[in-house]
């Protein structure tokens, strides 16, 4: 990753340990991940300052940018070629989103039946219950760290 | 309230609410602004998608502001792209203080553990909704299949899935 090379090891601003600090967090927290990694390295090298240079960076430039060339295309879109370009992408995307779920899943708790249980639990209700999401947190969140404290105190 | 204002206000709750980046939020927002509010159609909201998944950048941000230049021209992009991403970047702030604070806290191992697999959950559950969106035939699910396992088998760059679904599509196969 980009980022990691130039935060860690080029310019040293985090160490190894903060960096996947950085990331466990920025990954489940709301919002955009990338933005969110880069105001905490932002942060913890520069405070408020930090924080607002990352932001600008990585969120206002490169949105504007893109926006940009979005309506540069979007222009475009009435033509069958594009539409049916941009369909196909979106099919993709969609794959790309499901397996990156999927993988993350995969590599962390292969082996812990329980987290897997959460995970299932979250799917059913956002895909197949087509639960809000605001509901779907403010049920499962609560529910799932308490479950996790209980079987930790066991295991304990 | 006008609809800037409503849509204003909606993506704010959304964005304090996406863990896990866009996917989770994807259904909800679909519905809002495709079937509740009628402001964009299918068509609209799939292009968005796949214009903020190719374009590199913050593509929550990205799609957001394209949904609001939709419903309200340029005012309306900007305020939804700040309704996406100012919440989410003070919640990031704020959390990253507490999270660094109490790093060796035993709740933060708790939080951690719960909510990881929750979040991972919510983003296949987003893929998928957005898949039932898309795929319209059996080319458009086989591209979404075709790029699912192979980002899954393989150490490809996501970008060369998107670059082969773009010329399935430009030969107007989907």
């Amino acid at each position: 990753m980009l980022a990691h090379r130039c935060a860690v090891e080029r310019r040293r601003w985090l160490s190894e340990a903060e960096f996947g600090d950085v990331l466990t967090l920025c990954q489940f927290m709301p919002g955009p991940n990338v933005v969110g990694i880069a105001i905490c390295v932002g942060a913890k090298t520069r405070g408020v300052a930090g924080a607002l240079a990352a932001f600008v960076g990585f969120a206002v430039i490169p949105a504007t940018i893109g926006f940009l060339f979005a309506l540069l295309l979007l222009g475009q879109a009435r033509a069958p070629v594009v539409q049916h370009t941009l369909h196909a992408i979106s099919a993709a995307a969609a794959g790309l989103m499901i397996a990156t779920g999927l993988r993350l899943l995969l590599r962390r708790h292969r082996r812990d039946l329980r987290a897997m249980a959460i995970a299932a639990a979250a799917f059913a209700a956002l895909a197949l219950a087509k639960l809000p999401l605001l509901l779907v947190l403010a049920v499962l969140a609560p529910l799932s760290v308490a479950a996790t404290a209980i079987w930790r105190a066991k295991a304990a | 309230m006008t609809p800037l204002g409503r849509l204003t206000l909606f993506l704010a709750l959304m964005s304090s609410i996406s863990f896990g980046g866009i996917p989770p939020v994807l259904p909800d927002i679909r519905h809002f602004v495709v079937v509740a509010q009628g402001w964009l159609s299918d068509e609209d909201f799939v292009n968005f998608f796949a214009l903020a998944q190719t374009i590199p950048g913050p593509n929550m941000i990205l799609m957001m502001a394209l949904v609001g230049w939709k419903v309200a021209g340029v005012p309306g992009a900007l305020a939804a792209a700040g309704a996406t991403a100012i919440p989410p970047c003070v919640l990031y702030f704020a959390g990253y203080r507490l999270w660094d604070r109490f790093r060796d806290a035993p709740w933060q191992k708790v939080a951690r553990a719960s909510l990881a697999p929750l979040t991972f959950g919510l983003v296949v559950a987003g893929g998928t909704v957005m898949a039932e969106t898309v795929d319209t035939g059996w080319v458009s699910i086989a591209v979404t299949a075709a790029a699912a396992i192979l980002l899954l088998v393989t150490r490809l760059n996501p970008m060369w899935m998107l670059g082969g679904a773009a010329v399935v599509g430009a030969l107007g196969l989907v």
